[in-house]
């Protein structure tokens, strides 16, 4: 067995790593040692083995393989000109900037037009409800006049002022009131509800006034299911001449 | 041109000096990768990733350091995450089929005979000791800079290359003594 002092040595000695001296004394050991001399001539075969040992050669594969990747790398540095890391945060600061900024501003207005909305709603709905109110004052009639007068600048009206102003129409004691609410609500004859209503107060207004009012707006918006109304109205003896004749000229019209 | 110059400048943006240190170094990678794997075909795969990282890790290439010592970490780590999937993989089976592309034909010449000897001997031993001999018995490297791929001492590669290089020695002459 050899010490691995020695097989140290004479690797270095195989390697040229001795100094003259210690490569004598390796020399020395070798001539000596017949073990030692097979030993080494052994390890020079091997290392004469791999000194022979021929470089291997990759297939064209290998080169063709790096060129593609080489140049897939070259094109995304290319893009990369355009967009650095910085340009990116840049870019995307930008993007922020003006998301957030559109979505601030369609918050906004939309808020603010929210806020608008509920403004005119309040608005519109103390107007109704002072309109309402003046509408029902049966101690002034000026005040009903004036009620009735707002719903007549309303570009339209729902159920509840229609209903306030029918109500002022057909019992208002007052004939001027009921003629101003007659002319609000010939502003909303195209409802079908509002039409059946008017209609319908034909058959009760006692008011000459209101009755030859009302006769010519149905006149007017050629209605023509009121001949029975306009008939009761000439065979009533209550009602005047010119109510009378008037739903003569109606009935003739409407023919 | 230095092979530290030219990856300074791969890394600032001339990509296409990559071509260059291809050209320097594919050669030797391919040789320690492939005699590493004990399969050539192996070797080309590993060879073609260690460049693939080169392009990919640029930015972390640092001048001060030698560009040999660290393409051949790249292409040791690159072995080690082979070898690590190897290891889950493979069984005893392809070990063997592996070995058979250095057992020559019965025809062949005593030269072919001793390389696939040589690389037989080579494969029994440890992945450490083969990685020693290759870097510096097949690819003389000098210990220096052995030692500075594997960051450590000199006289530590001194001595496991020696005692690598008698351990070859051994396989291969009982290797010889079967045949």
């Amino acid at each position: 067995m050899i010490n691995e002092t020695v097989q140290q040595k004479l690797m270095d000695y195989l390697d040229g790593n001795l100094s003259v001296d210690e490569r004598k004394e390796a020399e020395r050991m070798l001539t000596e040692d017949a073990d030692l001399r097979t030993w080494f001539e052994q390890l020079k075969h091997v290392n004469s083995s791999i000194t022979k040992s021929a470089e291997w050669k990759p297939s064209a594969a290998l080169r063709e393989s790096f060129e593609a990747a080489l140049q897939q790398e070259l094109k995304k540095e290319t893009k990369q000109v355009f967009f650095t890391p910085m340009m990116y945060r840049v870019a995307a600061a930008v993007m922020l900037l003006i998301v957030a900024g559109g979505i601030g501003f369609w918050v906004n207005n939309q808020w603010q037009q929210q806020r608008e909305m509920a403004e005119l709603k309040r608005q519109l709905q103390e107007t109704k409800s002072m309109m309402m109110a003046m509408m029902n004052n049966e101690l002034s009639a000026s005040q009903r006049m004036m009620g009735v007068s707002v719903a007549n600048s309303l570009p339209q009206a729902d159920d509840e002022i229609t209903r306030a102003l029918f109500n002022v129409l057909n019992e208002d004691a007052n004939t001027n009131v009921r003629l101003s609410a007659l002319e609000a609500l010939s502003k909303f004859h195209a409802d079908p509800a509002v039409k059946r209503k008017l209609i319908q107060s034909l058959a009760i207004q006692k008011d000459p006034s209101v009755q030859i009012a009302l006769i010519q707006l149905l006149v007017q918006i050629k209605e023509q299911s009121i001949m029975p109304q306009l008939k009761d109205i000439i065979e009533d003896d209550q009602s005047i001449k010119a109510v009378r004749d008037e739903a003569h000229t109606a009935i003739l019209k409407l023919s | 041109m230095t092979d530290e110059a030219i990856m300074e400048a791969v890394k600032n943006g001339k990509l296409e000096q990559a071509a260059v240190l291809f050209e320097r170094y594919h050669l030797r990678l391919y040789n320690f990768l492939a005699r590493l794997a004990m399969d050539k075909e192996v070797g080309e795969d590993l060879t073609q990733n260690v460049f693939l990282r080169m392009l990919k890790y640029r930015h972390t290439y640092k001048e001060s350091m030698r560009f040999q010592s660290w393409i051949y970490q790249l292409a040791r780590n690159v072995f080690s995450d082979h070898y690590q999937s190897m290891k889950r993989s493979m069984n005893s089976k392809t070990d063997v089929e592996r070995l058979a592309d250095f057992i020559p034909d019965e025809d062949s010449r005593a030269e072919e005979e001793r390389e696939a000897r040589l690389h037989q001997s080579l494969s029994l031993l440890s992945e450490e000791q083969r990685e020693l001999l290759v870097l510096t018995r097949f690819q003389h490297m000098k210990y220096e800079e052995v030692a500075e791929i594997l960051n450590t001492t000199v006289a530590n590669i001194k001595v496991k290359v020696h005692r690598a290089m008698i351990k070859l020695k051994e396989h291969y002459f009982q290797l010889e003594a079967y045949d």
